[in-house]
C-alpha cells in the first residue's frame, strides 16, 4: 500500500528505490522527483508499480519512473523499462491501452492579437471539424482494405491520399509509421472499433489546444522550430482510439495463459508479457507498430480537419504547419550504451515521451543542432512546454522524458463539488474558451486534479534530460 | 448494485449480486452507466453476448471486454442485462438496448479497455462482489 516503498535520495532529483531480491525484483527503481512532488507520488500505487517493473525478466538499467508519475495498471503512468532485445520480455501494459498515444505541435502564422477576438468562432468550427467520437464517427471515409495501408504506412498514407502536406510525415517521430508493422496481427473487432474512429480526438485526457506562445526559454531553439513570443500554435493529444485499446486488450488476453507456458511470474497480472522472441512477442509487436500508426494516421487526419476549420474562420491565407509530432505510449527498438557495452534494447515508455539529444540521426536534418522537440502538454487551465531532448537523457534514462503534468487527484474527487458551467466561466475569465461534448469531461480535466507542470519541467530540466524552450498559454480548449 | 471507485487517472467499479449471474449483469450495468446516462436507453433489441476465461477473473474481464466491445466498435448503449448461464470459464447471456443515436443518448466517457488492476471477484456473505478498474 502507499507508503510502505523504501525510498533513498540520491540527490535533490533522483531517488533510488533500492533491489529488493527477496521480493524478486531484478533491478532498482530511480524516480525523478522534486521533494515536493515525490511527496505527492506517494499517496497512491505509484511507486509500488514501478518497483513492479523491476520484475520483468531482462530489464536492463533501471525501472525509471519520470517526475509526471501516476498510478496506471501494472506499469505506472510516467515509466521507463529497457528490456534487452534477444533476452528480454515484452509487455502490453509497459505500451498501454492506448498504443501511439501521443502530441502534435502545429504552429500557425498568426499571433495572439489575430486570433482572440474570433476565438468563439474558431473553437466552435474546430468542435464541429473535429469531433470527439462521442457523438459520431469522423469525418475520414475509407473502407477495410484502406484501413490495412493505413495500418502499414501510418501518417504517410494519409499524406499521399489527400490529408495533409507532403512535409507532415517527415515531421512525426518516425516519420509517422514505424516499420515492421502487420494488419494481419490485428484482429478484427480492433478494425471494426477503429474504423468509424479515424479522424476523431477520443475522451478522458485527449484535447486539442489553441495556445500562443506565452515565454521564450532557449532563443536559438525556439527559432529553429520558428517560434516566437505571442504566435499562435495548437496543440493535439490523442492516440489510437479503439483500435489501439482492442489490440491491447487482445494480447493480454493471449498472454495472460503464455505466461506460464514461459515460466513468468509477476506480482500483477496487468504486468503480463512474453519474450520478445517468442511468437506472441513478435506478433504483439507486429499488431503494435499497426496500431502506432494508425495513432499517427488518426493525428495527421486531425491536423487535416483543423487546418479547414482554421481557413473557414480565418481565411485561405492562413498556414498551418507541423513541428514534430512524439509518441508517449510505445515500445521502441532502440541501442544504447550500458555500462561501457552497446546493447539492443526494446524501450517501453509508457506514458513518457522519446528526447533525443543534438545530433541524433533520427530527428529531421533542421532539428538536429537543436535536439528532439519534446511537448508536454499540462492540464488545461495552466502551461503546456516546448522542450528539446538533452544528453543526460541518453546517459540515465534511455532517451526518455516525462509526458505531462501527471494527475493526482482522482476523477471522482476532481467532480466532486465542482459544477461544470461554473469551471467554464472561471477558465473563461483567465481567457480560455473551453468545449466539451461531455460535462464530465470538463469537470474531470480541472487544472486542479493536475500536479503542477511548471515544477515537472523544473525537474527534467535541472536533472538534464532535457531543455526549456518555451512555454504555451491556452486559449482554446476542445475535449472529449 | 454498484457503486464507483476512485482511481488516480481512471475509474472503477464495485458491483455486487446474489449469484455469479448477478454480478455479471450488475457489473455490465456498471459499466455501461459510466459510459452513457441510462434514462433514455430503451431496451428494445437483444444482443447475445458470450466470453470464455481461464478463471472467474479474466471470465469477468472477457465478458465486460465483450460489452464495451458492443458500445465502443458496434456504438450500441444498453440498459439492462441477463445471464442466463454461468460456469468457472463460460458465461453467456443477453444486453437489451438500441444502437447509439446522439439526438437521444448522451455518452458521458468513453472507456478504452477493462483492466486487470485490483481486480477482485469474492464471495461474500450476501453472495458475490466483484471490483473492477477502467481505462478511461
Amino acid at each position: 500500500m502507499p507508503g510502505k516503498i523504501p525510498i533513498e535520495s540520491i540527490d535533490s532529483l533522483r531517488h533510488k528505490i533500492p533491489r529488493d531480491e527477496a521480493r524478486g525484483m531484478r533491478t532498482h527503481v530511480i524516480v525523478y522527483a522534486s521533494e515536493r512532488i515525490l511527496a505527492q507520488i506517494q499517496n497512491d500505487l505509484s511507486l509500488e508499480q514501478a518497483a513492479n517493473v523491476a520484475h520483468l525478466p531482462g530489464i536492463v538499467g533501471p525501472s525509471l519512473a519520470m517526475p509526471d508519475i501516476h498510478q496506471g495498471y501494472g506499469f505506472p503512468i510516467g515509466g521507463v523499462a529497457a528490456m534487452d532485445y534477444h533476452y528480454g520480455v515484452v509487455s502490453p501494459g509497459g505500451v498501454g491501452f492506448d498504443i501511439n498515444c501521443g502530441v502534435r505541435l502545429v504552429r500557425t502564422n498568426l499571433c495572439e492579437a489575430d486570433v482572440r477576438p474570433g476565438i468563439k468562432q474558431l473553437v466552435d468550427q474546430v468542435f464541429r471539424d473535429v469531433p470527439c467520437g462521442t457523438g459520431g464517427s469522423g469525418f475520414v471515409k475509407i473502407n477495410a482494405k484502406q484501413l490495412n495501408q493505413v495500418l502499414t504506412h501510418g501518417a504517410r498514407w494519409m499524406v499521399e491520399n489527400g490529408y495533409g502536406d507532403e512535409r507532415d510525415a517527415e515531421f512525426a517521430e518516425a516519420g509517422g509509421a514505424l516499420e515492421g508493422a502487420d494488419p494481419a496481427c490485428v484482429s478484427e473487432r480492433a478494425k471494426q472499433r477503429g474504423l468509424p474512429q479515424l479522424g476523431t480526438l477520443g475522451s478522458g485526457n485527449h484535447f486539442l489546444e489553441i495556445q500562443y506562445v506565452e515565454e521564450v526559454h532557449d532563443a536559438a531553439a525556439a527559432q529553429a522550430m520558428r517560434l516566437s513570443k505571442g504566435q499562435v500554435v495548437v496543440l493535439i493529444h490523442s492516440g489510437s482510439r479503439g483500435l489501439g485499446h482492442q489490440v491491447c486488450t487482445d494480447y493480454l488476453a493471449e498472454m495472460g495463459p503464455a505466461m506460464k507456458r514461459y515460466n513468468i511470474t509477476l506480482p500483477d497480472r496487468q504486468l503480463a508479457c512474453v519474450p520478445i522472441s517468442s511468437p506472441e512477442g513478435q506478433s504483439y509487436l507486429r499488431a503494435m507498430a499497426a496500431s502506432a500508426n494508425f495513432a499517427w494516421a488518426n493525428r495527421q487526419a486531425i491536423l487535416h480537419f483543423l487546418r479547414g476549420a482554421f481557413r473557414k474562420v480565418l481565411g485561405e491565407q492562413v498556414h498551418l504547419e507541423l513541428i514534430y509530432d512524439v509518441a508517449h505510449n510505445i515500445a521502441k527498438r532502440e541501442k544504447y550504451e550500458v555500462d561501457g557495452i552497446k546493447r539492443d534494447l526494446l524501450v517501453h515508455r509508457k506514458g513518457a515521451t522519446r528526447a533525443f539529444p543534438p545530433g541524433h540521426r533520427e530527428i529531421p536534418a533542421e532539428y538536429r543542432p537543436i535536439g528532439q522537440p519534446v511537448f508536454i502538454p499540462g492540464s488545461m487551465g495552466t502551461a503546456s512546454w516546448v522542450m528539446v531532448g538533452a544528453e543526460g537523457a541518453m546517459r540515465e534514462t534511455f532517451g526518455s522524458v516525462c509526458h505531462g503534468a501527471g494527475r493526482f487527484m482522482s476523477r471522482t474527487a476532481a467532480r466532486k463539488g465542482r459544477d461544470a458551467r461554473q469551471v467554464q466561466k472561471k477558465l473563461e475569465e483567465q481567457g480560455i474558451l473551453v468545449r466539451s461534448e461531455t460535462r464530465d469531461g470538463i469537470l474531470e480535466e480541472v487544472p486542479e486534479a493536475y500536479k503542477n507542470v511548471d515544477e515537472v519541467i523544473e525537474v527534467v530540466h535541472n536533472a538534464g534530460l532535457a531543455r526549456k524552450v518555451a512555454r504555451l498559454r491556452p486559449m482554446g480548449v476542445i475535449k472529449g | 448494485m454498484f457503486e464507483i471507485l476512485e482511481h488516480t487517472a481512471d475509474i472503477g467499479f464495485r458491483a455486487r449480486g446474489r449469484t455469479m449471474a448477478e454480478l455479471f449483469a450488475e457489473a455490465a450495468m456498471a459499466l455501461s452507466a459510466i459510459y452513457a446516462e441510462l434514462d433514455q436507453i430503451e431496451a428494445r433489441l437483444e444482443y447475445p453476448i458470450e466470453a470464455r476465461g481461464e478463471d472467474r477473473e479474466s471470465l469477468l474481464v472477457n465478458w465486460l471486454g465483450e460489452v464495451l466491445f458492443w458500445i465502443d466498435g458496434r456504438r450500441v448503449v444498453f440498459s439492462r442485462f441477463r445471464v442466463d448461464a454461468i460456469s468457472t470459464h463460460e458465461v453467456r447471456g443477453l444486453a437489451f438496448g438500441e444502437p447509439y443515436d446522439p439526438t437521444r443518448h448522451r455518452a458521458k466517457l468513453l472507456v478504452k479497455a477493462v483492466t486487470y488492476h485490483q481486480l477482485k471477484v469474492t464471495e461474500t456473505a450476501e453472495g458475490w462482489m466483484a471490483e473492477v478498474y477502467l481505462d478511461v
